[in-house]
């Protein structure tokens, strides 16, 4: 962590104006350049209209917002929506108690299992999914696990089900949560907690009077972290679910693949992308009052 | 370390990085090697076809691979530069030309060009002869002889719901779309919203029975056992069935489509002539018939085909007899209108 620190400050170069200036250029081109300039050419190119075969033609119009308001899409927004919101349950459930033992348990092992934590993100999440194809396929690894130790007599098909999508889902985004979690944890002032126990507090009163409200903040911005990008996810199911469960990202990712319809796809992007900034708006609404 | 990095080097390095790629580019622009970008489904060339044209011709062929058809198109169509050549199924070909993505070929130029079977020859979906056929193949069932009692016959029993989460169905509108109207003996060329409605019934009743839409990895799900009926194509099974000899093919008596993949020439090459030669020595009987007997598609090229294995060249499944080819249609030529509303079909069953 000191090292990091040190590195920065070096880069920083002690806050000389001009330097930081010319620092934050790259982010600043970054953003603009990836991320402001794509986004207003979605934007634009949802007002558009979808000619023959698939070429853009440049007309203004609404009909693309029009379509996607049709209720043969509600399934799909609630399908994604439940699905963000187990990933984001079960991410809380299993990523707390994991960012509590790396803050006041895990010693000097801290920095190596905050590292393993990282380890999944080195490789590109498809490698992942494929692998996590072998783990679960009839013939995989869980499979021939269980019939081994005698658990199960007939291999299950855990692939293309909700379960695989979950598993999925919660692998891929767990540190997204655990890492503000741990963030937040880390700033809990120990004397504050040792303050509860001389006060008479048990563990566990301590725990869910002191430690608890005073992390809330790693756990709204582990839960945001998670479940926005959670909505957008098309590669999940892609790969490991099904064609009942189709999410908002595959409707999105097929009218650019295979539908050829861009102007929709951009629309159907630009109104997740009003959703998204709604939505983090009211976060940090709420986060200020 | 004698040399230390200081912040004033960094800096300029970091200034001076983001002009690489326009010096790599302007590299690139003045490289008048002999080379041919030829973009291509994974699995769909011979081993040592490539090799024995750079050997022989002394042209670099740069090889690269789609998995999806879809995917290679949004790719060409977002302005992916630098390709020369591509390998495209028969109804992208009037749509390659609608958007400007391909140049005709220049067939007549072609010394091999005549090596073609007459009946591949100005096909209805390119009267002009702008691109060159390099395999054909069918769409039908796969399936694991050891999981079905007695094997499929028709493209009903993917709807039967004894099969239900054992079948995969290609992620594909043509494919998908094609059959439904073929089972329903509805008119390929229809443009009756009520045929459509029809069609998409169909499709959305099978949908609780498929385990997959899958282009791609539906075969590893065959072999693995995750799936024992699939919706397939031709050659790609039978590469599979060489290491997995459980897995059969099967022509649906419904009949079928018989489908053209076709070498495409790509707006912008600049690699035109050696572009041209490599078509030209893909044409070449005996190369043509080592490439289909190791993709194990049928070959369109006429010359070629008493070089092919003679097992595969009798093998009903690769190479339709007479009589089945009745029930074969090529794919239909759709115009814009006939293509947006399979394409939204299709999409409304993915929906649904």
């Amino acid at each position: 962590m000191s090292s990091l620190n040190r590195a920065l400050s070096w880069l920083l170069g002690g806050r000389k104006p001009l330097a930081s200036h010319l620092l934050l250029a790259p982010a600043t081109l970054w953003l603009i350049f990836l991320l402001v300039i794509p986004a207003g050419g979605l934007i634009i190119l949802s007002f558009a209209k979808n000619g023959p075969y698939g070429a853009i033609v440049w007309e203004f119009s609404l009909q693309n917002y029009a379509r996607a308001f049709d209720h043969k899409y509600l399934p799909v927004l609630f399908r994604t929506l439940a699905f963000a919101a187990a990933t984001t349950l079960t991410c809380l459930v299993a990523g707390y108690p994991l960012a509590y033992f790396l803050t006041f348990r895990a010693g000097r092992w801290r920095n190596a299992l905050l590292v393993g934590l990282m380890v999944p993100f080195w490789s590109s999440c498809l490698v992942a999914y494929y692998s996590w194809m072998i783990v679960l396929g009839k013939e995989g690894l869980l499979n021939s696990a269980l019939i081994r130790f005698g658990f199960l007599s007939e291999p299950i098909g855990f692939l293309y089900t909700p379960f695989a999508i979950l598993l999925g889902l919660v692998y891929f985004y767990l540190p997204f949560t655990v890492l503000p979690l741990y963030a937040s944890l880390e700033k809990v002032p120990r004397s504050v907690i040792e303050a509860a126990y001389d006060l008479g507090a048990d563990r566990w009163t301590a725990f869910f009077r002191v430690t608890l409200p005073l992390s809330l903040p790693g756990v709204v911005a582990g839960c945001v972290l998670t479940f926005i990008p959670c909505l957008g996810d098309f590669l999940t199911v892609e790969i490991l679910g099904g064609p009942r469960y189709y999410l908002l990202g595959n409707l999105i990712s097929n009218q650019f693949m295979m539908a050829q319809d861009w102007p929709f796809g951009s629309a159907l992007t630009t109104l997740l992308l009003i959703g998204l900034v709604g939505g983090l708006w009211l976060y940090q609404a709420w986060e200020k009052a | 370390m004698s040399e230390k990095v200081t912040r004033r080097g960094f800096l300029k390095a970091a200034v001076l990085a983001p002009l690489l790629p326009a010096f790599l580019d302007a590299c690139r622009r003045a490289d008048d090697r002999r080379v041919v970008n030829f973009f291509n489904w994974s699995n769909y060339i011979g081993k040592d076809t490539l090799p024995d044209f750079t050997k022989r011709d002394g042209i670099e062929v740069r090889y690269d691979l789609f998995a999806d058809e879809d995917e290679m198109f949004a790719k060409l169509r977002a302005g992916a530069k630098g390709y020369d050549l591509v390998v495209i199924g028969d109804y992208l070909i009037p749509r390659f030309r609608a958007l400007n993505l391909s140049d005709p070929i220049p067939t007549g130029a072609l010394k091999n060009i005549n090596n073609l079977s007459a009946r591949f020859r100005r096909p209805e979906y390119d009267p002009e002869e702008g691109s060159v056929p390099y395999m054909w193949g069918t769409t039908g069932i796969a399936y694991n002889k050891k999981k079905l009692k007695k094997p499929p016959t028709s493209w009903w029993d993917l709807w039967d719901e004894k099969y239900k989460d054992r079948v995969s169905m290609l992620d594909n509108v043509r494919d998908c779309i094609g059959v439904a109207l073929l089972m329903l003996k509805l008119p390929a060329t229809t443009r009756d919203p009520e045929h459509f409605r029809k069609v998409r019934e169909l499709l959305v009743k099978q949908k609780p029975l498929v385990k997959q839409y899958s282009s791609s990895s539906y075969l590893n799900s065959l072999v693995s056992g995750e799936i024992d009926l699939a919706m397939t194509w031709s050659g790609y099974l039978f590469q599979t069935a060489r290491e997995n000899p459980d897995l059969d093919y099967v022509i649906p008596k419904e009949g079928t489509h018989l489908w053209v993949d076709s070498l495409t020439m790509l707006r912008g090459s600049r690699h035109r002539a050696d572009t041209l030669r490599l078509i030209d020595y893909l044409l070449e009987p005996e190369v043509a018939a080592a490439n289909a007997n190791s993709v194990r598609y049928a070959s369109p090229n006429e010359k070629a085909l008493k070089f092919v294995d003679p097992v595969l060249l009798k093998d009903p499944r690769v190479y339709p007899t007479g009589a089945m080819m009745k029930n074969l249609r090529l794919n239909a030529v759709l115009d814009p209108e006939q293509s947006e509303l399979w394409n939204q079909t299709w999409a409304d069953v993915k929906v649904a």
